[in-house]
């Protein structure tokens, strides 16, 4: 008997041992940024390594807020434009679109949503080259300025967003009783009346995953904010950071407080609704 | 009720055909948006693969047959492309699948900050690309980095520092380990949320037929993930195959075939090339797409 309590409680401890090792492996990145962004220029290349700084210093943190040093504000502001306006679009397109998913018939409408499911799984750098040709064109056609304009990112973004949001949407209102939407069109409240004064109103919970969820594709994006701004002053923060650390003109403490400044707004809207976000990630999972 | 029904009639239009029109209006501006950025594009690059397409956009563009996909079948560079990528994903989707199952089974328990712990385990799949990737050159920098210092000085498991950026020998290993660390957590969330929705019965039927952990989880836990697994398996393979930022920022040196037809486009200025490239890797998705669709996703 002993033993096998002494067994258990071994096999308790192995177990709480390998999840303590499974969390470090996931912060450990997080915690070199921290450590490094707080060591003064010289301390952070001395070898061996070590993650607590000999000396702590702020400011690393203070030259990101100096635009003369580093333009880190501006990218911040771009990407946050960005984002905003890519996240908020896709609420705007695809609550009015999953409603129709969720309850409406129509001629096509196996056809449209295995479509729009498939679309997702396209990797942007399929699709970079001839849609960079396509609107280059088009602005040419149409003689507006697109390519190293925000208008482009947020359109591309928010086309990424939508098979997702969509998918997430429609799964949501379809656990919305079909019996409130009726007894509101007795009441005379036309289609468009119930997807404002019903189903919005109750579904909270997946606006604000879909509005989450696309903020975050479009704060992360790279490749086409690579390929489409041009003008220093219009860059991303993906973009304009690994631009700065190409230059070998980088201050790794600098670079690390501007990682870590660019994480923390998904990742901690992340953990904070984390709740309602792991649903929509089990949906199909999040393309980045 | 009549007089309202005859009208109805008069306009020529039920309610199915009302409510078809108004589907449509609805859903105008998601297809066309997906239409414009992912539909017309995987087309155009089709017929932009049969193409020369010269820099000036100005200048006609010239049909030229099967010319660019040859010569992208006579690169040899092509071909070492093709088999990095092939090396990468293999590699990121088994290591992040067995990981992330690995992980799940491990969490799949009551214990106390389970819920934090799930959060911490996300980490790594929200943050942002750009943020992993300076970290993770740090560590493994060649000259300063954690990872030569734990491996050469602290555990003598090589002979010297290695650089890990550099050299596309040492690069390639570190590319694949980042995006086993980057995707555990997809595969680990599918198959925890999986694991949780099976009955605890049939565990404990199995215990009390004299079942020990292994044989549990052979014949209760896996019979039921493997719809979870091989839907992971089928979406990171499309998707690590054609990843790019990832591979692309962490070193110069992993040339893998998504990098080859950027250089392609974007260095090179070869958008046909570049764009036979694409269709050749967007073909060989879209019949696993397809499939993957039909198959194994269920909308």
């Amino acid at each position: 008997m002993v033993t096998q309590v002494a067994r258990k409680r071994w096999e308790r401890i192995l177990v709480g041992a390998r999840i303590a090792a499974v969390l470090l492996a996931c912060v450990f990145p997080f915690i070199v940024m921290l450590s490094v962004s707080l060591k003064p220029p010289g301390d952070e290349t001395t070898y061996p390594p070590s993650l607590i700084p000999r000396r702590i210093t702020f400011k690393n943190y203070a030259d990101l807020f100096n635009p003369r040093l580093f333009p880190f504000m501006r990218y911040f502001q771009n990407s946050m434009v960005v984002a905003l306006a890519a996240a908020s679009l896709a609420i705007i397109v695809a609550v009015p679109g999953a409603y129709a998913f969720a309850r409406l018939k129509f001629a096509g409408r196996e056809l449209v949503q295995r479509g729009i499911l498939s679309a997702y799984m396209f990797s942007g750098v399929l699709l970079v080259v001839p849609y960079y040709r396509a609107v280059i064109r088009l602005q040419e056609a149409l003689s507006v300025q697109l390519v190293d304009t925000k208008l482009v990112l947020v359109l591309t973004y928010l086309a990424f967003t939508l098979p997702v949001s969509l998918y997430m949407l429609g799964n949501y209102f379809r656990t919305i009783p079909a019996e409130i939407e009726e007894s509101a069109m007795i009441d005379g409240c036309t289609r468009t009346g119930v997807i404002w004064r019903v189903i919005i109103p109750l579904s909270g919970p997946a606006l604000v995953a879909v509005f989450i969820y696309a903020f975050m594709i479009a704060w992360n994006e790279y490749l086409f904010a690579l390929v489409f701004l041009i003008s220093p002053e219009k860059l991303t923060l993906p973009r304009g950071l690994a631009e700065l650390f190409n230059t070998q003109h980088y201050i790794w403490g600098r670079m690390m407080a501007a990682s870590l400044l660019t994480a923390v707004p998904v990742v901690s809207l992340f953990l904070a609704l984390e709740r309602f976000m792991t649903a929509g990630l089990t949906v199909g999972g999040v393309k980045e | 009720m009549a007089p309202v029904l005859a009208a109805t009639r008069r306009r020529g239009s039920s309610v199915s055909q009302r409510e078809g029109r108004l589907a449509w209006a609805l859903l105008a501006p998601s297809v066309i948006l997906v239409g414009l950025v992912v539909v017309y594009p995987i087309i155009s690059s089709i017929r932009m693969g049969f193409t020369h397409i010269p820099l000036d956009p100005a200048m006609p563009e010239e049909f030229v047959g099967l010319e660019q996909y040859s010569e992208i079948v006579h690169d040899p560079e092509f071909w070492l492309a093709i088999v990095r990528s092939l090396v990468h994903t293999a590699a990121t989707v088994a290591g992040s699948t067995l990981l992330g199952l690995a992980v799940a089974v491990l969490m799949n328990r009551e214990f106390a900050g389970r819920g934090i712990a799930r959060g911490i385990v996300l980490m790594p799949y929200v943050a942002p690309l750009i943020s992993l990737v300076f970290a993770w050159r740090y560590m493994f920098h060649p000259v300063y980095g954690f990872v030569n210092y734990w491996f050469v000085d602290i555990l003598p498991i090589f002979s010297g520092p290695r650089d890990w950026v550099e050299s596309p020998a040492f690069a390639m290993p570190m590319v694949i380990l980042f995006d086993i660390w980057r995707y555990f957590p997809y595969a680990f969330l599918m198959i925890l949320a999986r694991l949780q929705s099976i009955p605890k019965t049939l565990y404990e039927a199995a215990e009390v037929d004299g079942a020990g952990s292994w044989a549990k989880f052979r014949h209760i836990t896996m019979p039921e993930l493997s719809f979870v697994l091989g839907s992971i398996v089928v979406l990171r393979w499309i998707w690590n195959f054609t990843k790019f930022d990832d591979v692309w920022l962490l070193s110069r040196n992993v040339v893998t075939v998504t990098v080859y037809a950027y250089l392609r486009a974007f260095q090179s200025f070869d958008l046909g090339q570049a764009a036979a490239i694409s269709s050749l890797l967007a073909l060989g998705l879209i019949a696993s797409v397809s499939l993957y669709v039909k198959k194994v996703l269920r909308w």
